[in-house]
């Protein structure tokens, strides 16, 4: 497997496209320079069948070629709706089961020490649907550690888990239809465990990729969490807390909670688990081609793998239902949390109608599932979509 | 107090009576009016028909434009709202039976994403994913916001034509990709595009109007003045271009 690094994986064919190609280069992508257009005339972009617009705000597959996602690319999901609030007199409070409690103003927070991850940011239920397979980024986040304020706060011993709370709130309905039936205004909340936050250094992030946070993404604070899905990454964060007791919010302990069938003997055990760490994924993010040789069709395949962080091993695709082959992995952009593109020169095909599908194996040795693997097939809430995903193209002689 | 009730009465059954003869001679004017239009012949009225070409802005892209141009060197594009605006074209046109046009959410898209409506159509949405959606807008004529979970429609009617740039900016709370565009007219003298960026407005009284022209998913916009001739078609190319 010969490694390769940006260039050769993220433009130099992957790119190409005619269609493509004449409507960028006509001033209409923000991507054509004059390196790049030069290379773009390698291969002709092949469309995926039936694959629905991407809609701004979205990772647009087609013309990725960049390791750090655009802003007008970056995806978000809220809740309980986008809450309006003046930055100036915003307060990051910090309480509950430490020795001082602090409400730190945002100027506070920039002037503490200054760190930066660079992770992929993906939606629990990215690859749930054809329409949302592209709520997913990769990003550089910066802002400072938030273990290290919480231990200036002397976090108490009792403390099993820290809670975050968003500015954004919203009533929710307990036992709906009920006698017991209860009403009640919460914030969006979402907690991980002390060991968790240990291990996973998360950030009080306030930049993206150099810039300050667009509020639909978070702004002024958010947590980041490398290798957890998006949901974790609480936005508008406006309280912190120590506590001894589980958080059973709506958003940790009733949604965002993946029931999924375990085979336990002959028996199959349904168990709900809250949405927390990214699973191993690969996509085909876009098929070339070349001109027609011996009445077979040259194909290059592009796309990208994540995970949690464990590490991508390899990957590998399969057209049709020839063998898996080994790709190209990036060698020039790479971090723990971050994604990974991947390239491969396909055997020619013949004219017709083809899939291609790839799978991601991690440093562990896990494979991504198939549809119809166990941990998929048997899951019964659309979270957690990590399965392969098959592309339908269709090329002419 | 008798008097007093009798006094409102009094007041009731007058402002009834003038109701009915105000309802009486406003119903008997409309009537004439769509008279006088179904006994038109066409010869008395004029059309307008052309081609809108998008043409780019070498300063500003429009990465998503490609869902729009099937053919990057002659730009005709499509989903392009345009309309006449302007002059009482309320008061000319003939009305009709309101229409439902269906729009569905189906793989976390608004399907179509740009309708154009007549004031009173209603719109019956869907939801074909697996997922729950919900319908919103701010509208300052109308607002909206209808959760709906998989397999649940919702129909809403639009009462107020609010015109080409005063469009009903529809979305999904939890999807915040997602969007449609909703334009509502007091008139029939509407129309979007075709694939080919074509458009036919047709049956229009003779007489000096505004042809504006815009792309919601572009923020493209533009307008121009038009005669409209009886018995005749006239024929026009518009460009846009993303704005600086």
């Amino acid at each position: 497997m010969k490694p390769i690094n940006r260039r050769e994986a993220g433009q130099k064919a992957a790119l190409a496209a005619t269609g493509l190609l004449a409507w960028l280069s006509q001033g209409n992508g923000a991507l054509v320079n004059g390196a790049l257009a030069q290379e773009l005339t390698d291969g002709e972009l092949v469309p995926f069948l039936n694959e629905p617009r991407t809609p701004p705000n979205r990772l647009d597959w087609e013309v990725l070629d960049t390791w750090l996602t655009p802003q007008d690319q970056v995806f978000s999901v809220q809740h309980y709706g986008v809450p309006k609030f003046d930055y100036d007199s915003y307060r990051l409070d910090v309480g509950g089961l430490v020795d001082k409690s602090l409400s730190l103003t945002l100027a506070d927070i920039k002037a503490r020490p200054k760190s930066d991850v660079t992770m992929v940011l993906e939606c629990a239920g990215n690859g749930s649907n054809d329409g949302f397979m592209n709520a997913v980024c990769n990003n550089r986040w910066s802002g400072t550690p938030l273990m290290d304020l919480l231990d200036q706060c002397g976090i108490n011993s009792a403390t099993t888990e820290i809670v975050f709370f968003g500015k954004d709130t919203q009533e929710e309905v307990l036992r709906p239809g009920t006698k017991r039936e209860l009403k009640v205004e919460v914030p969006f909340g979402r907690s991980m465990s002390i060991d968790d936050a240990r291990r996973l250094a998360p950030l009080l992030a306030y930049e993206r990729n150099g810039e300050p946070i667009e509020h639909r993404n978070g702004a002024p604070i958010r947590l980041i969490v490398p290798g957890w899905y998006g949901v974790a990454n609480v936005k508008w964060l406006s309280r912190i807390e120590c506590r001894d007791r589980r958080y059973m919010g709506r958003y940790m302990a009733r949604d965002y909670v993946t029931v999924r069938g375990e085979r336990q003997g002959d028996e199959v055990v349904f168990v709900e688990t809250s949405v927390t760490r990214i699973n191993l994924k690969s996509v085909v993010a876009r098929v070339t081609r070349k001109p027609t040789e011996n009445e077979k069709i040259p194909l290059h395949a592009f796309g990208v793998a994540w995970d949690d962080g464990t590490g991508i091993e390899r990957v590998e695709v399969k057209v049709d239902e020839g063998p898996w082959q080994p790709t190209n992995l990036d060698v020039e952009n790479r971090s723990q949390f971050g994604w990974t593109f991947f390239s491969i020169e396909l055997p020619p095909v013949s004219a017709g109608e083809h899939t291609i599908v790839s799978r991601a194996i991690d440093a562990k040795g896990r494979i991504q599932p198939t549809a119809e693997d166990d941990e998929i097939a048997l899951k019964r809430t659309y979270w957690e979509a990590y399965q392969q995903w098959p592309r339908s193209f269709s090329v002419e002689a | 107090m008798c008097g007093l009730v009798c006094q409102r009465n009094s007041y009731a059954r007058f402002f009834f009576v003038m109701y009915t003869i105000f309802g009486a001679f406003v119903g008997v004017q409309i009537r004439n009016l769509c008279a006088q239009e179904s006994a038109q012949e066409s010869t008395k009225l004029g059309s307008v028909r052309g081609t809108v070409r998008y043409v780019p802005n070498p300063a500003k892209s429009w990465r998503l434009g490609r869902y729009y141009i099937a053919n990057a060197k002659t730009g005709e594009l499509a989903e392009a709202v345009v309309a006449l605006t302007g002059r009482d074209l309320a008061l000319t046109s003939t009305e009709r039976e309101a229409q439902t046009v269906v729009v569905d959410q189906k793989n976390f898209q608004f399907t179509p994403e740009t309708v154009a409506l007549r004031a009173g159509d209603r719109i019956r949405f869907l939801n074909s994913d697996d997922h729950a959606h919900n319908v919103r807008t701010e509208h300052d004529d109308q607002a909206f916001n209808v959760t709906m979970p998989p397999g649940e429609e919702h129909v809403e009617t639009f009462a107020v034509g609010a015109g080409i740039n005063n469009p009903y900016r529809i979305d999904c709370v939890f999807h915040s990709a997602m969007r449609a565009w909703v334009y509502v007219f007091d008139h029939p003298w509407y129309q979007l595009t075709a694939k080919d960026g074509k458009f036919e407005l047709v049956n229009i009284p003779p007489g000096e109007y505004r042809l504006e022209v815009v792309h919601p998913a572009g923020s493209l916009r533009t307008r121009q003045s038009i005669v409209v001739t009886a018995g005749k078609t006239d024929e026009v190319e518009i460009k846009l271009t993303m704005p600086d």
